[in-house]
């Protein structure tokens, strides 16, 4: 039995210090997010954990304006899709950009979201 | 394997209803079970969808509910989840029990309920078809995935606001032919431009609704269907399946799992895209449908935007698409919508849409995605 190499939780625990974390397959070389039990691409079980920059660029954006009921108080909000420099991409909520600066390309930075719940997101503010 | 046939169909009206999913559903399998001609003692088996029951209506468990409410309580039933495209999956299942002889006579359909809550319980529970801890804290909706579908599409290809709500002005003015639809009023192009952001590109005229319906269709083996009227042939059915976080999806302007459905598909029946006489496709929201026409080969990648901008999708086009009025007009009961899509493309290869009606058309295809993208679900159809 092998213990997976980076969980939901774990990873949440890491990125509420302001560490992203992906894992690298050992067999082929495969970038991916967690988590992930075999690699998608040679399906091996040979994960390591590998620290992110948390350095992107947005691949697409979006400005919510109809909110499901938990988010109603913070509309508008935009979330966005970022590509990380190492390679793989992420849902993240923007922040501390103004919704009308948002463009495909644009380069953001990684910062942890803590919810009113103490729950830790992905978050994407300037460089 | 053997062939398989839709033999009767029945679709309630869409929209706002005063009864459970269960009632709406026995409704329309009352009518289709009418329109083949067969007795409700001749079911075998039910396969059914259905999606947010457990948190509209409180109620789980939904196969045997509905098989119960029709009247049917002891045949085998099961209820497929798969977001919008339940009833699509259960389709496909039912086709293989019955081409692998299992059974002859099969009542496939689905229903859903969501107009007795309001529409920011609805986003949220439509959003639990996205990944829990990845995606729904960050406040993504169904739109949103869409508008970042949307905004990836419009960067790469061009794809302008004025094209998408072309598709939504065909799909109204379809709608308006359809008696079952929610919406039978023709809308304008600047009606769709002028109406509220909802997800940025995507306004609220880019939305289909929410709605509160459903569909049942009839499927047997050939040797029931032959003394059937008019049998439609399921010439094809096939599945695919996606990544579910958007991060994990390496070109957001493309849905993989419908070139991948499509693909199977067409193998299947042994014919192409340019075979096909009529689609109902999945326009949850009007990007959705410009995607769908490219992954499904009706237009290159990129053209699908330009090409419902020319009217090439509208009745009297080169290839109809959504002559019910689609997702967009006719309505969205998730659990509903894929048996809906077959009602359609069986009345129109029986030439019985009347103002709708597709001259001529021998073959057609249904298209469901599920949710975030993350399932696809193409069959094909043909007529003697
Ligand atoms: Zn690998």
């Amino acid at each position: 039995m092998t213990e997976p190499a980076v969980t939901a939780r774990a990873f949440f625990e890491k990125a509420r210090g302001g560490q992203l974390t992906a894992i690298r397959c050992g067999s082929c070389g495969e970038l991916a997010m967690p988590p992930k039990e075999l690699c998608p691409n040679c399906h091996a079980h040979q994960w390591q954990p590998v620290a992110l920059t948390g350095d992107g660029t947005i691949a697409s954006f979006t400005v919510i304006r109809v909110a499901p009921r938990a988010h109603a108080a913070d509309v508008p909000y935009a979330v966005a899709v970022v590509r990380l420099k190492e390679g793989v991409s992420v849902l993240g909520r923007i922040v501390d950009i103004p919704l009308e600066k948002l463009a495909i390309g644009l380069a953001v930075r990684f910062r942890p979201l803590i919810g009113k719940d103490l729950t830790t997101s992905v978050g994407f503010g300037p460089t | 394997m053997r062939r398989v046939a839709v033999i009767g169909v029945g679709v309630t009206k869409f929209g706002l209803h005063d009864r459970t999913s269960a009632e709406l559903f026995a409704e329309a399998a009352r009518d289709a079970l009418t329109d083949a001609g067969v007795s409700a003692g001749a079911v075998q088996a039910l396969y059914y969808g259905n999606v947010v029951g457990g948190e509209t209506e409180h109620q789980l468990h939904t196969g045997p509910q509905a098989a119960s409410v029709l009247g049917i309580p002891s045949v085998p039933t099961t209820r497929f989840e798969t977001a919008c495209a339940s009833s699509h999956a259960a389709f496909r299942h039912a086709v293989m029990e019955i081409a692998a002889g299992v059974s002859d006579v099969i009542l496939v359909g689905g229903a859903e309920r969501v107009l007795n809550v309001s529409t920011a319980e609805s986003t949220e529970y439509f959003a639990y078809a996205s990944d829990a801890v990845w995606e729904q804290p960050l406040g993504l909706t169904f739109p949103g995935v869409f508008a970042l579908i949307a905004r990836a599409h419009m960067q790469k290809h061009g794809t302008t606001e004025a094209q998408m709500a072309a598709v939504a002005v065909k799909n109204h003015r379809h709608g308006a032919l359809n008696p079952k639809a929610q919406f039978q009023k023709p809308i304008t192009i600047e009606q769709v431009l002028k109406s509220a952001y909802v997800a940025d590109p995507l306004k609220l005229f880019d939305c289909c609704p929410f709605s509160d319906g459903g569909a049942a269709v009839v499927l047997a083996s050939e040797e029931v269907a032959r003394k059937h009227r008019k049998p439609v042939w399921v010439l094809g059915s096939a599945a695919a399946s996606d990544w579910m976080l958007l991060g994990d999806k390496r070109d957001l302007s493309r849905v993989p799992a419908t070139e991948r459905a499509a693909a199977a598909a067409y193998r299947q029946a042994g014919i192409g895209p340019s075979d096909v006489d009529v689609v109902e496709l999945h326009d949850c929201f009007t990007i959705a449908e410009i995607v769908a026409t490219e992954g499904l080969g009706l237009f290159e990648p990129g053209a699908g935007g330009r090409a419902a901008e020319k009217g090439l999708t509208g009745l009297g086009g080169e290839i109809p698409v959504n002559p019910s009025g689609g997702l967009k007009a006719k309505g969205h009961p998730i659990g509903a919508t894929g048996a809906a899509q077959v009602a359609e493309i069986v009345t129109q290869l029986r030439s019985e849409a009347g103002p709708r009606q597709v001259e001529g058309a021998r073959k057609g295809l249904t298209h469901t995605l599920g949710g975030n993208t993350a399932t696809v679900l193409v069959s094909l159809f043909g007529r003697d």
